[in-house]
């Protein structure tokens, strides 16, 4: 077992190293240069993600490291995630509130408030506060493994670091964020039922069932577990960031910068995809 | 608290909620509880969805399980629910299932009647009735024939007000026999003027009118023109049917007295009385007796003018009852009079006629007045006109 890791570990780096230090160097200077970063950056993380699978499917498993991502990710987040949750439950009572007594339609309020925080609020909220928590966390940590070349130290002492630090942070990512999500969805509607009772009383059991009356399970799984991969983006985008970063505390900032930036981004662009794709397949 | 503990209360906590938007949602569609299946045909299934609302009075209790299409055309599309234990007690087999729409705009719901109470459960996997659904596009399609019919009527009742207004236009300009009514303001005074006019002939008429009744009367009693009506026996032939009666009455008298017309008038052709004694024994019977009413029923021979002789019966009629009325005590309003004119059966006497006094008893109906010319002319004895016009009749004679 430690022959086969040792020869991944010898095998690997140099051909993930070797064009990180040739991207980074060069500033785009023009079109082609742009789109060339462009490119090598979409292939680099490919090959990041490659070597970040092959380590996660084949033991050992780093269980104790999952374990301890688990909790930074998951129940660290879960104020923050809920916070959020809330406050978004809030604001969408009393827009919908606002909008749907305009058309006359307030019956229809529970049933606005269920709907936009299970489809489409809860989730992606949840996606962008996870992205900015724990993207900037991850990002930030490993990137400061990187620049005091900790993680060299790992690859030395024959532990394979995608494995150790990708792999976890990755699939904690992926485990928890339909997790924070079902926590977001719970507080946005206790809030939001909340706000409406504040207005005009309405039993939580009669809101429960006018805001899921015609709801099924294409309205609250796939939404719900859609959040996976968002899960997986933060967690590539903000590990590949860390980790091929350099050049000192300079470095440390840029790498935690980017990976907020980027795994937003991809959060959200990713969102555009899954709406759709889940439309088609679960309709 | 450890890392543990923290980290399993958080995948505790969210996993729950997990499981209760679960059971949420699948509680809807009753995923979770006891249910059975029953099935329904329609030939348009308006938008209804599996995953759908069952209603059973208005109450949710169960859900649409899916939808298939039939096979081939002609057959139906077959609607395939789940319902909750708790509705199989009032769904029977003549349940009926329809599908409608929350309100104007929402969704579509199944509803399915509630059964009669004789009817037989229903098993699983039965299926029953249905109604097709009231689509809005069939809706609108009769809304707008209704629209189109309206509009008809109200092009129609445009036409007719046009119509209307044509026809008083044409009145107002003076067009037609209408128009010169209206508008002739000449027309309206001389008929104003006729009518006024008429009204004043009316009057001198009437003052005329009874002038010449008291001329009349004052030549009745004028010495040449005395024994005219001294002979005929009475004055006034207006008064010959002032008591008399269209026929006898149907039941029998209780008594019966019967003259020979010879023996009490003086002439064949005359009603003037002669032996009005013999009358006495009647007139006497009369006073003395309670009775119903009477009649004197006269009739003439055959001899003579049939038209002649019918006044003449009225006349002798009218002459008896006056002798009766002047010489016995007894109400007068009882006594009435038959002119019979000719009769051949009662005859006692061919030439003259016979006389008789029926006498019925209380409670007998009168029959009605006579309703001849010289009737109607007692009725409408103040109407002076029309008895000078009955009046020159005797002259003439």
């Amino acid at each position: 077992m430690i022959d086969h890791e040792s020869s991944a570990v010898a095998g690997m780096p140099p051909q993930v190293r070797e064009p990180r230090i040739q991207l980074l160097s060069p500033p785009p200077n023009s079109a082609k240069g742009l789109i060339n970063q462009f490119l090598e950056w979409f292939g680099e993380l490919g090959i990041f993600f490659w070597h970040v699978v092959r380590a996660a499917v084949t033991p050992p498993f780093e269980f104790r490291e999952l374990f301890r991502q688990l909790d930074e990710i998951g129940s660290k987040s879960l104020p923050l995630v809920a916070l959020a949750g809330a406050a978004t439950g809030v604001v969408l009572s009393l827009e919908a509130r606002y909008s749907l007594t305009r058309f006359g339609a307030k019956s229809l309020l529970p049933a606005a408030i269920v709907f936009s925080v299970i489809h489409e609020t809860g989730p992606i909220i949840t996606g962008l506060v996870v992205s900015g928590r724990v993207g900037a966390g991850i990002g930030a940590e490993l990137a400061s493994m990187k620049v005091t070349e900790q993680i060299d130290a790992i690859e030395a002492s024959a532990v394979n670091p995608y494995r150790l630090l990708a792999a976890t942070r990755i699939l904690a990512c992926i485990l928890m964020l339909p997790l924070l999500t079902l926590a977001a969805d719970c507080c946005g509607l206790i809030m939001g039922w909340v706000t409406q009772a504040m207005v005009e009383p309405v039993s939580l059991h009669q809101f429960i069932n006018a805001g899921f009356s015609g709801a099924d399970f294409n309205d609250f799984l796939p939404p719900t577990f859609k959040t996976a991969v968002f899960g997986l983006i933060i967690g590539l985008i903000a590990c590949f960031q860390g980790m091929r970063t350099q050049g000192g505390a300079a470095g440390v900032g840029r790498a935690a910068t980017s990976s907020v930036v980027l795994s937003s981004l991809f959060v959200i662009l990713a969102d555009v995809v899954l709406v759709k794709l889940i439309i088609l397949f679960f309709p | 608290m450890s890392r543990a503990a923290r980290l399993g209360a958080f995948i505790v906590v969210t996993l729950a909620v997990l499981v209760a938007g679960i059971f949420i949602i699948g509680g809807k569609q009753y995923l979770f509880s006891s249910t059975y299946q029953l099935k329904a045909q329609f030939d348009n299934v308006v938008g209804l969805d599996a995953g759908g609302d069952v209603r059973v009075g208005g109450v949710h209790s169960g859900t649409v399980r899916s939808i298939v299409l039939p096979h081939k055309p002609g057959e139906k599309i077959t609607v395939i629910m789940d319902l909750g234990k708790s509705t199989h007690e009032i769904i029977k087999q003549d349940s009926v299932a329809t599908i409608e729409t929350e309100g104007l705009l929402g969704n579509q719901y199944l509803a399915i009647s509630f059964g009669s109470v004789t009817s037989a459960n229903v098993r699983d996997g039965d299926t029953i009735a249905s109604l097709p659904p009231l689509e809005m596009s069939d809706l609108f399609q009769k809304t707008s024939d209704i629209l189109d019919s309206s509009q008809q009527a109200i092009q129609n009742t445009t036409r007719a007000t046009a119509n209307l207004a044509s026809i008083s236009a044409k009145i107002d300009g003076g067009q037609g026999t209408a128009g010169a009514l209206v508008n002739d303001k000449q027309l309206y005074n001389n008929l104003e003027q006729t009518t006024s006019a008429m009204h004043d002939t009316m009057l001198h008429a009437q003052a005329g009118v009874t002038d010449f009744q008291e001329n009349m009367e004052a030549m009745k009693h004028n010495f040449f023109l005395r024994g005219y009506f001294k002979s005929r026996g009475y004055e006034d032939s207006a008064e010959l049917a002032k008591n008399e009666i269209e026929r006898l009455p149907q039941d029998t008298p209780t008594k019966q007295f019967t003259y020979s017309a010879k023996q009490l008038f003086d002439k064949q052709d005359s009603a003037k009385l002669k032996n009005q004694k013999s009358l006495n024994a009647g007139g006497e019977f009369l006073a003395n007796n309670q009775f119903g009413f009477a009649v004197i029923a006269v009739s003439a021979g055959m001899e003579g003018d049939t038209q002649k002789d019918l006044v003449l019966t009225e006349a002798r009629a009218m002459v008896i009852r006056e002798y009766l009325v002047e010489h016995f005590g007894f109400d007068d309003s009882e006594l009435k009079t038959l002119g019979m004119g000719k009769q051949t059966e009662t005859n006692s006497d061919a030439g003259w006629g016979a006389v008789q006094i029926f006498i019925y008893p209380p409670g007998t109906a009168i029959p009605p007045g006579k309703q001849t010319q010289a009737g109607i002319a007692s009725k409408a004895a103040p109407d002076q006109p029309v008895q000078a016009s009955a009046d020159p009749k005797p002259k003439s004679q």
